[in-house]
This record gives C-alpha cells, sequence and structure tokens, in this order.
C-alpha cells in the first residue's frame, strides 16, 4: 500500500485509492489527502482466473445469440492476462465535477463500446503491486496531453490498469477475439459466429396459424377441429423441443 | 508524494480538527470556534453492516436455483465455486418537487343510443413530494445491480478493511442531474394528468450521500459454464442472477402461447361478424402472447434477472418493450 | 479545501454555534449572516412571543421575500374566484405580496401549511432585538431555493380556490428578502404558532 508522510509528525501513513481523508495512526490527527496537482497510478485486481474466466466465456457462448454449440465448439487458441490502462480524469467544469474517461493507449478492446473503468477495488499501483504475471500494457499517451486540453480545473487525475483476459477462438476455421473483465465478470466481444431465429420463427409461425384456423374451423366442425387442435399441440411441442435443444 | 497531504488544523487555535465528509460546518473542540469549510466538501458517506456469512450467501443462491424457469436439474449439477463479499458504492439522493400540474383528460362513453359523448375533465394536481433515488457509483459491469432496494439496517465502518471495496468512478453531479430528472418524472407520472395545459415543477436536491453496501457475489458452474448471483448482505435477498434455462420451459411456452394466440385470433375473427373492431382486438391479443412467449422460446436458454442491460427472455422487459412501442405508435398516430 | 473560521462580517468577532446552521448569529453586534463563496450580511428581524402556551419556545426561521407579480392571463373551469386580487393594485393584473417560505427542514406538508398560511396573512408582530436565549432552529434552506418555491406558493394559492386552475400565465419579480424569526411553541401536537 502507498503512503503519504503526516504534516504534523513526519510518520507514513498508509492510504488507498478511495481515501479522502484519513487519520495518521501515530499522532491521531486527521489529513486530507488533495489530489488536485498529482497524477496517480490505480489498478484493480485480478478477481476471476483463468479457470473461472474460461467458464465465463463458455456461458456467454452458450448465449441465445450466438451460433449453436459455440460453447462446446469454439477452439481457444490463445488466452493472455493483462492490465489495460485508461485515464480516468475527475475534473470541476463551471463548478460541477465531470469524470472524463480518456485512452492511454492506441489499442482499443473489441466490444467495448465505450472506454471505461470497470467496477472493482482499486488500488494504489507502485512498486509492491502484486500484478500476478499479467502483462502490462504501456500507456502510449500521456496524462498531460488530456490534463492541458479538457476543461475545468482538475479534481484528480489517474491511470488505471484494470485486469483483463482477452481471449481467442477459433469457430469454423475464423479467428475471435473475446475480452473478459477479470474483475466484475462482463464479457465484451464485437464479432461473433451468430444464430439464425429462423427455425424458431417458424415453429412459432407455424403453431399460431395452425390454432387460428382451427379455432374458425371448430365453428363448423368441433370434433374435427378438437383432433386437429391435439395433433397440433402434439406437433408444436415436438418441433420447438427440437429446436430449443439443437438448434 | 509529501505535497498532497493537508493537515487539518483549527485556524483560530492551531488544534487539530476533523472534518465529516459532506459537512460544511464543524466545531473546533478546543476553543469552540465555528469553523466552515471552504471548496470541496465532499459527501456524506455511510456503510452497512454486513449481515450475511457465506453459508447464508450460498443457501440463498441455491434455494434461488429452484425457483423459476432455470434448468431442471441444476440443483444437483451446478457446483458453487466463488463466494465473497464486495461493498459497492451508490449514490442516494433525496430530492422535493413542489409545484402544480394543470390540464383536462377526456372521458369518452357510449349512450343508450349508441352515440359517443366525449367530456373534458379539468384537473388540478399539486405535486408536493420527497423522491428517494438511488444509483450504482461505479459501472455495473456484470453484477446486474445498479440501484438500491434497501435503505435500511445497521450503519458501520466495522467491516470496511476486511471486505474489498469498489470504488466510486462516477460523477456526483451527474447523480445529482439524474435524480433531479428521475424525481420531476415521477412527480409528473404520479399527478396522472393526460392532457397538460400548465405544468409548474420546481426540483430541489436536498441531501446527498454515498452509501457503500455489502453484496454477496456468488459464482458457480453448470456444465463447464459460469453463472452467477449477488446477494444482499443486509437483507440476505438474492439481487440479480444469470442461471441456465431448460428447453423443456422453453417449448412448454411456444406450445401454450401458440395455442393460446392462435385461439384468441380465431375468436376475433369469429366475432368480426359482430363488431369489425372485434377481429383486431382478437388478433392483437393472440399476436402479444405469441410475442411474449415467443421471446422466452428464442432466448430463455438463460434465465436473468436483475438490472441487467438486456434481459432478452424477460416477460416484465418484453412487456415493456411493447408498452413502449404502442406510445411511439400513439404519439405516431397523433 | 480550506477551514476558516466563522467570524462576524461586522465586528469580526468569532461565532460560537452548536447546530448546524446556514445562517450565522453574532450576539455581540446583532448581525446575521450566511457564506456562499464570501460572508453576506443579512436582514433579519425576530418577532416577539405572544399567549401562553405552554411548552418549549422555538424561533422558525423563514425567508420574507417581497415580490411583484404581473398576471396576464388565466384560465380557471367552474370558478371565479380570485386570491391574487387581494394585492392586485391596477387593473392590468400586477401587484405586490411578501411570500414567506419556511427556512427549516420540514416535511412536505408542514412546508406547504407555514407557507401558504403566513403569505395569505402576514404575520403581524413586535420586533425585539435579539433571541433572548430562545432555540432558533436551524435554516436549512439558501434564499436561492426559497425563490425557487415563491412560485409554488402562488400557484398553490390560485389552485386552492373553487374551480379547477388550468392555465397561469405570469410572472413573479423577487425585489427584496429577509429573513425572519417567528416565535412557535413545541408540545405535544406538534409545533403551534405563538404570535
Amino acid at each position: 500500500m502507498a503512503s503519504i508522510k503526516c504534516p504534523k509528525c513526519a510518520a507514513p501513513v498508509a492510504f488507498d485509492a478511495g481515501t479522502r481523508f484519513i487519520k495518521c495512526s501515530y499522532c491521531d490527527s486527521q489529513i486530507h489527502i488533495d489530489r488536485s496537482g498529482a497524477g496517480f497510478y490505480y489498478a484493480v485486481p485480478f478477481v476471476i482466473d483463468e479457470t473461472n474466466a474460461m467458464g465465463l466465456f463458455r456461458r456467454w457462448a452458450a448465449g441465445s445469440k450466438k451460433a449453436k454449440d459455440l460453447d462446446k465448439r469454439a477452439q481457444v487458441a490463445g488466452v493472455q492476462k493483462q492490465y489495460f490502462p485508461v485515464y480516468m480524469l475527475k475534473r470541476n467544469v463551471n463548478g460541477k465535477e465531470q469524470v472524463f474517461f480518456e485512452p492511454a493507449g492506441s489499442t482499443t478492446l473489441p466490444g467495448l463500446h465505450a472506454l471505461k473503468v470497470p467496477a472493482g477495488d482499486l488500488k494504489i499501483f507502485d512498486s509492491s503491486f502484486d500484478t500476478s504475471g499479467a502483462e502490462l500494457i504501456k500507456p502510449d499517451i500521456e496524462m498531460i496531453s488530456y490534463v492541458d486540453s479538457l476543461p475545468g480545473k482538475p479534481k484528480e487525475q489517474a491511470l488505471v490498469f484494470f485486469p483483463i483476459w482477452r481471449l481467442t477462438y477459433v469457430f469454423e476455421q475464423k479467428r475471435y477475439d473475446v475480452i473478459i473483465d477479470a474483475s466484475a465478470g462482463e464479457v465484451f466481444s464485437a464479432v461473433f459466429p451468430t444464430r439464425s431465429s429462423a427455425a424458431y420463427m417458424l415453429v412459432a409461425a407455424f403453431g399460431f396459424l395452425a390454432f387460428a384456423f382451427e379455432g374458425v374451423l371448430a365453428l363448423s366442425s368441433l370434433t374435427a377441429a378438437l383432433v386437429l387442435m391435439a395433433l397440433t399441440v402434439i406437433g408444436v411441442f415436438a418441433a420447438s423441443f427440437t429446436v430449443a435443444r439443437r438448434l | 508524494m509529501a505535497d498532497i497531504s493537508v493537515g487539518l488544523n483549527c485556524p483560530a487555535c492551531g488544534g487539530a480538527v476533523s472534518v465529516v465528509e459532506g459537512e460544511s460546518t464543524l466545531l473546533c473542540p478546543y476553543c469552540d470556534s465555528t469553523l466552515f469549510i471552504e471548496g470541496d466538501q465532499g459527501v456524506t458517506t455511510i456503510a452497512f453492516r454486513n449481515k450475511v456469512n457465506r453459508e447464508g450467501a450460498m443457501k440463498a443462491s441455491r434455494l434461488w436455483w429452484s425457483r423459476g424457469w432455470k434448468a431442471r436439474d441444476l440443483k444437483r449439477v451446478g457446483r458453487t465455486i466463488e463466494v465473497y463479499p464486495i461493498y459497492l458504492p451508490f449514490w442516494r439522493a433525496m430530492t422535493r418537487v413542489a409545484g402544480w400540474i394543470c390540464g383536462y383528460e377526456i372521458r369518452r362513453h357510449t349512450d343508450s343510443k349508441g352515440r359517443v359523448h366525449e367530456q373534458k375533465v379539468p384537473k388540478e394536481v399539486m405535486v408536493l413530494n420527497d423522491y428517494r433515488f438511488s444509483e450504482i457509483a461505479t459501472d455495473p459491469g456484470d453484477l446486474g445491480i445498479r440501484s438500491l432496494r434497501n435503505f435500511s439496517g445497521e450503519t458501520s465502518f466495522a467491516d470496511f478493511d476486511m471486505i474489498p471495496t469498489f470504488e466510486a468512478t462516477t460523477s456526483r453531479d451527474d447523480a445529482v442531474a439524474r435524480a433531479k430528472s428521475d424525481a420531476q418524472s415521477r412527480a409528473r407520472s404520479s399527478a396522472k394528468v393526460s392532457r397538460v395545459t400548465m405544468e409548474r415543477l420546481h426540483v430541489l436536491p436536498r441531501r446527498l450521500s454515498m452509501v457503500y453496501y455489502p453484496v454477496w457475489v456468488v459464482r458457480y458452474t453448470y456444465r463447464d459454464r459460469m453463472y452467477m448471483t449477488t446477494v444482499d448482505g443486509v437483507t440476505g435477498q438474492v439481487l440479480s442472477g444469470r442461471a441456465p434455462g431448460d428447453p423443456l420451459f422453453q417449448s412448454l411456452a411456444i406450445t401454450a402461447g401458440t395455442s393460446v394466440g392462435g385461439l384468441a385470433a380465431a375468436v376475433g375473427i369469429i366475432m368480426s361478424s359482430v363488431a369489425a373492431e372485434l377481429m383486431i382486438v382478437g388478433l392483437l391479443a393472440g399476436g402479444i402472447i405469441l410475442y411474449i412467449t415467443y421471446r422466452f422460446f428464442r432466448h430463455g436458454s438463460e434465465i436473468v434477472e436483475g438490472e441487467f442491460k438486456n434481459k432478452p427472455a424477460s416477460v416484465s422487459q418484453t412487456i415493456k418493450e411493447l408498452q413502449s412501442a404502442a406510445r411511439t405508435l400513439q404519439e405516431a398516430y397523433r | 479545501m480550506r477551514i476558516v473560521q466563522v467570524k462576524c462580517p461586522s465586528c469580526n468577532s468569532p461565532i460560537y454555534s452548536k447546530q448546524r446552521d446556514q445562517l450565522f448569529y453574532c450576539d455581540k453586534c446583532n448581525v446575521l449572516h450566511t457564506r456562499n463563496g464570501g460572508a453576506e450580511k443579512l436582514d433579519f428581524e425576530i418577532a416577539e412571543f405572544s399567549g401562553s402556551s405552554s411548552g418549549e419556545r422555538v424561533f422558525v426561521p423563514f425567508w420574507r421575500l417581497y415580490c411583484s407579480f404581473i398576471i396576464r392571463s388565466k384560465s380557471v373551469e367552474g370558478g371565479h374566484v380570485f386570491r391574487l386580487m387581494s394585492w392586485m393594485k391596477d387593473e392590468d393584473g400586477s401587484g405586490t405580496l411578501f411570500i414567506h417560505i419556511p427556512a427549516a427542514d420540514f416535511d412536505p406538508s408542514t412546508f406547504k401549511r407555514l407557507a401558504i398560511d403566513y403569505t395569505v396573512s402576514s404575520p403581524k408582530y413586535r420586533s425585539r432585538l435579539d433571541f433572548g436565549g430562545v432555540r432558533r432552529m436551524p435554516a436549512m434552506m439558501s434564499r436561492e431555493e426559497a425563490v425557487e418555491l415563491a412560485d409554488f406558493v402562488v400557484v398553490t394559492m390560485e389552485a386552492e380556490k373553487p374551480g379547477v386552475l388550468q392555465r397561469l400565465d405570469y410572472s413573479l419579480t423577487v425585489n427584496g428578502s429577509k429573513v425572519v424569526y417567528l416565535p412557535f411553541v413545541m408540545g405535544q401536537s406538534g409545533l403551534t404558532p405563538a404570535l
């Protein structure tokens, strides 16, 4: 954990990323941490390990919009454990607090529509921080360029490293990328193999029209309609069960 | 980094003072002076005490597995992998709305001769209420939690060092702005005036605080896939979750939907000889039933509960979407 | 962030107060001030207690806003009594009135009752020079918020007349403001005026 010097007794006082006020444990005086003039480095610890990341990927791949059996048939071709950098700048714009997220590197993450810092326990990132073997993506844009160009006065500025699992998988000879947020478990993906709704729609449309027809038929010939309805129920159930299980 | 620490002293006597975040004044404990904080005062912060243990969270999660249209073998096959508590940050705001909404509504009634009469009923409605608003102060990620449901419980920072605390990363003033617009729209809909001739609403933010709320995250696997639930650390209720669905329920839904919907359409067609509108009513009712069950059939392979962005199989979300579509159509028609 | 000692802007003596209050009162030179960026002296009056109701005596702060209004048009369904009429000076629909906004922290219904009661009939009192050791309720509402709510009070007075208000096109200008401390007694049934 990072520390500051107590302005009263000069003892080191440990503080965390979210701390604004803290008590010195030696002389018991309260210290205010003013972040407006300095730049901070924060990082979010990895909560989701590789096995769980694979489990999250499989759950996502089994989703109703993904190609059928994608969870079973996708071949994972690569797994990277990375720390991705984003600038988080809190500023006072005309008396109102605003938070800006700005890219810290030229690389972007697939499927992440807006730049953000995913939910997590921010820690001060210094030499004592354990990156648990993750590759650190180096920011190649300077923080100062944002500090000078954004509106308002600075309140706090930080470079936040957030933990991700970057998965590459192959499905029907094509490669796809997926990002798993290793703190709150969100899965991001821009392009993925999709599943057609045609079979689902066909079953629904057939069933609906058949019942509508049989309902009208019931006026003239009740028995015939009831028999047909029973058959339709069985048919729709069997067809939809097959579709839901296999498609 | 010594330049970022600021000692807090009474400007009158030099004694060390303690500032409570969110308060603009304080009393010096040594010389009794009233002190005023200029500039950023911060926000009143409270934390709820965690009341649920690991076993409680797991039990709530397992109970949730057996409720609703989830995979029937989930209880047998599901394996809890991880259970851990976190503190989530929320903005909580109290906003007072004071004002009047005046207007009228049109009531239609048909007399014995079948003629339709329109009656204009004028209305004046006072709105004077305090509205509570809460919103998660970080990116909700895939937790399925966006607002607070429970506002009462023991408050204490005692668990703060033990439980990982998610940091607030959204703007305080954005939260106030959303609290204001939320209060305004709730006040407006509470007045129930359909045609507005005058609206004068005043929205005054009263109190803003930051609430740290304990939430248990339970991660479990089902056939190599990883799902999750979140459990309220104060009440022990499941807040949100993802679970595998069951193809049996999906096909039962569409079988029921096509038969009931199809028959409703048939009744409409048959009744059209009495009144032409009845056919439209029947077809519409049948279509809506079909659409709701179709959505469950199509997307019910995963059951999602809670405040997630996307819940395609959820009946309540489908109904909400249909309602907003109907409203858009109505406005376009006008 | 900076901590400053609250001092009277008039005589510069420090102010000691046991409660959180937006208004600071100097008992040395009898000056009331508020802080919003810098210290700002406020016009104020303290009303004398009368009557003999028992209970704890307390002064409740009100913003008394001296307002002028012009009514351009108005429509009411099924009613024609016009409350603002009593303050109208001219045929053209303009007039002036004192709007009283309670500045202490009240629930919505108490807030409304006090605001309407004291605006409909302005309180008449003998003023006194100090608080005489009687407790003051802390003020939680700024003048800006009180000005916002003045409009609500005016529309409420009009709407609560017989008939259903449909439209009120008017403008309200606040020409001056004063803090008025009115006497109340805190009894078993809540606050009762002690004017």
